[in-house]
């Protein structure tokens, strides 16, 4: 668990981060969302300990960072925008001399290295100059290097920015596999890898925390539910009987799937009344029209609709 | 600490850093003792050991321009920052590789004290002192520059903050026999790094020097840490 605290960071008289609080349970993952200059870094950078808020608090477990650090820092690994990585070192050498910052066993060293090299899939690479590695090498050393020493939280400023679609594929993967065992807390511009990836989202702009929510909290609005079907009939026969129903608020006619087809889509009050739920009136109505229903689905607001809005609103 | 100290040993002998330095001070430091030994047929090592500890001011800023100031160009001093090692722990790692491969280096110096052991006479005392001062002098320089290479944005700015400020303590010195008014030039007496280790080439022990030398390196060293943490604070 690590907790921010009504944090603010000043650079100067600008302020990058304002009276932020959000939290980080254990065993979930985080989503760190906004757009560039939100102030994603600078709360990662809090976090870990980098460097200290200018006011309010950082706690891990409970402990604070500034009575703490060395407790509450061995529990976190942190990979930060650029991979903190010595040019002159080989990858091995490089692992292990984060291994003895972080107090890992002298003799737990090596074994601990390979286990994290093979989950990785730095083995092939694991005498090779850090300063000759790609960018997509760089990162998975990046991620190793944050894995040294077991802790149980994870940081990730932005993993996958820069790599090219086969390795952000391989490091979402490695994430989600990761998400299983620790505590991770990444953060992204790119919406559709925060909707693949996290249980819990937090959507900063300017600084400031504009939503914190699970996942399935924040697309889901409460007053409005959407559905989308496909129907066999005429339009011209259908969508007067939809719009008739009066838990419905709009229709909104997509394009056809095959000829005899109609699909809609239609945004309901979502307490319904005492016909029934929406998707039980839609069935009724249609059952009485001798309509089939080729397909029904719920229709969740996407990650982005809720970003925009929410981003607009501020 | 240790990993720190470890780190940066490597990592001046993973580059041409270490030897560079070592390559170049036995070079002009076998010249010297070429001219000041060998040619002159004389067995003075206490001169030939002063005109040396004119290259640390030269070669100290070698040493120390990579140490803090390219962590902060390339940002490694995040993975330094938020591991579970205090600033303190990373400053004197430093500190203590870069004077690690200053006494290797010194060291290697040995040698010329073997030859002249040979042919003339040593007197191990007088060597001793020597010595000391030698390296005090060396370590002093070490933590001035160490302390720049913390205030600088990257390596080059680093070494030349570091060559100026070296400059400006020998230029001091310099200054303590012009100067006329009396206060200045015995507060530059006090302050000359050069001038401390005059007792010690004359054969000395002077524990006032010592003292001055210890306090000059702790009180550098405190400053380079507070200076870190300073802009941790700023966040800059």
């Amino acid at each position: 668990m690590i907790e921010l605290i009504k944090a603010t960071k000043r650079y100067g008289n600008n302020e990058a981060v304002k009276d932020l609080s959000f939290s980080a349970p254990s065993g979930q993952i985080v989503g760190l969302l906004g757009q560039n200059g939100a102030g994603k870094t600078t709360t990662l950078n809090m976090l870990t300990g980098y460097f200290p808020p200018t006011s309010g608090q950082v706690l891990v477990d409970g402990m604070d960072m500034l009575k703490q650090p060395r407790e509450c820092k061995r529990r976190i690994g942190y990979l930060p925008e650029r991979p903190p990585l010595y040019d002159e070192m080989t990858v091995t050498d490089y692992l292990k001399f984060v291994c003895r910052l972080r107090e890992v066993k002298a003799s737990a060293i090596d074994a601990h290295i390979k286990e994290i090299m093979q989950e990785c899939g730095l083995k092939e690479v694991a005498q090779r100059l850090l300063g000759s590695l790609s960018k997509g090498y760089r990162q998975r050393v990046g991620v190793a290097q944050a894995m040294c020493g077991n802790p149980p939280i994870l940081v990730l400023d932005e993993p996958t920015v820069g790599l090219d679609p086969r390795q952000v594929v391989e490091i979402r993967e490695l994430m989600r596999h990761l998400g299983e065992s620790h505590t991770v807390i990444f953060s992204s511009h790119i919406l559709s890898e925060i909707q693949q990836l996290c249980q819990r989202v937090v959507i900063l702009h300017k600084g400031r925390l504009i939503r914190e929510a699970d996942m399935s909290e924040l697309t889901a609005s409460e007053d409005v539910i959407r559905l989308q079907a496909i129907i066999v009939g005429r339009k011209a026969q259908l969508l007067p009987a939809l719009k008739g129903l009066n838990c419905v608020r709009r229709v909104k006619v997509l394009p056809d799937p095959e000829p005899g087809l109609t699909q809609v889509e239609l945004e309901c009050n979502a307490r319904g009344n005492d016909r029934g739920d929406p998707a039980t009136q839609l069935f009724r109505l249609l059952c009485a029209m001798d309509a089939p229903l080729r397909m029904l689905m719920p229709v969740r607001d996407s990650l982005e609709e809720v970003f925009l809005r929410a981003t607009s609103e501020n | 600490m240790i990993a720190v100290w470890k780190r940066e040993l490597q990592s001046y002998y993973y580059t041409p850093v270490g030897y560079v330095f070592m390559g170049v001070f036995l070079t002009i430091s076998s010249i010297l003792f070429y001219m000041q030994i060998l040619k002159q047929r004389s067995s003075d090592l206490m001169t030939f050991i002063g005109q040396m500890s004119y290259l640390w001011m030269l070669l100290s800023p070698v040493l120390t321009m990579r140490l803090l100031a390219e962590e902060r160009q390339k940002k490694t001093d995040q993975l330094l920052l938020t591991s579970p090692v205090s600033l303190p722990g990373i400053v004197l790692g430093k500190y203590l590789a870069a004077m690690t491969v200053m006494l290797l280096t010194v060291l290697c110096t040995f040698a010329f004290v073997g030859i002249v052991a040979i042919y003339g006479q040593v007197y191990p005392g007088e060597l001793f002192v020597g010595y000391l001062g030698f390296i005090l002098e060396g370590c002093a320089f070490l933590a001035l520059d160490l302390c720049l290479s913390g205030c600088a944005h990257n390596p080059v700015t680093a070494a030349l903050m570091a060559f100026g400020a070296n400059f400006a303590l020998w230029i001091m010195d310099l200054l303590v026999d012009v100067v006329s008014i009396s206060q200045i030039s015995d507060a530059l007496e006090f302050l000359s790094l050069y001038g401390r280790n005059e007792p010690f080439l004359m054969g000395q022990l002077s524990f006032a020097s010592i003292m001055y030398d210890l306090s000059f390196i702790a009180a550098l060293l405190a400053l380079t840490i507070h200076s870190l943490d300073s802009r941790r604070w700023r966040g800059a």
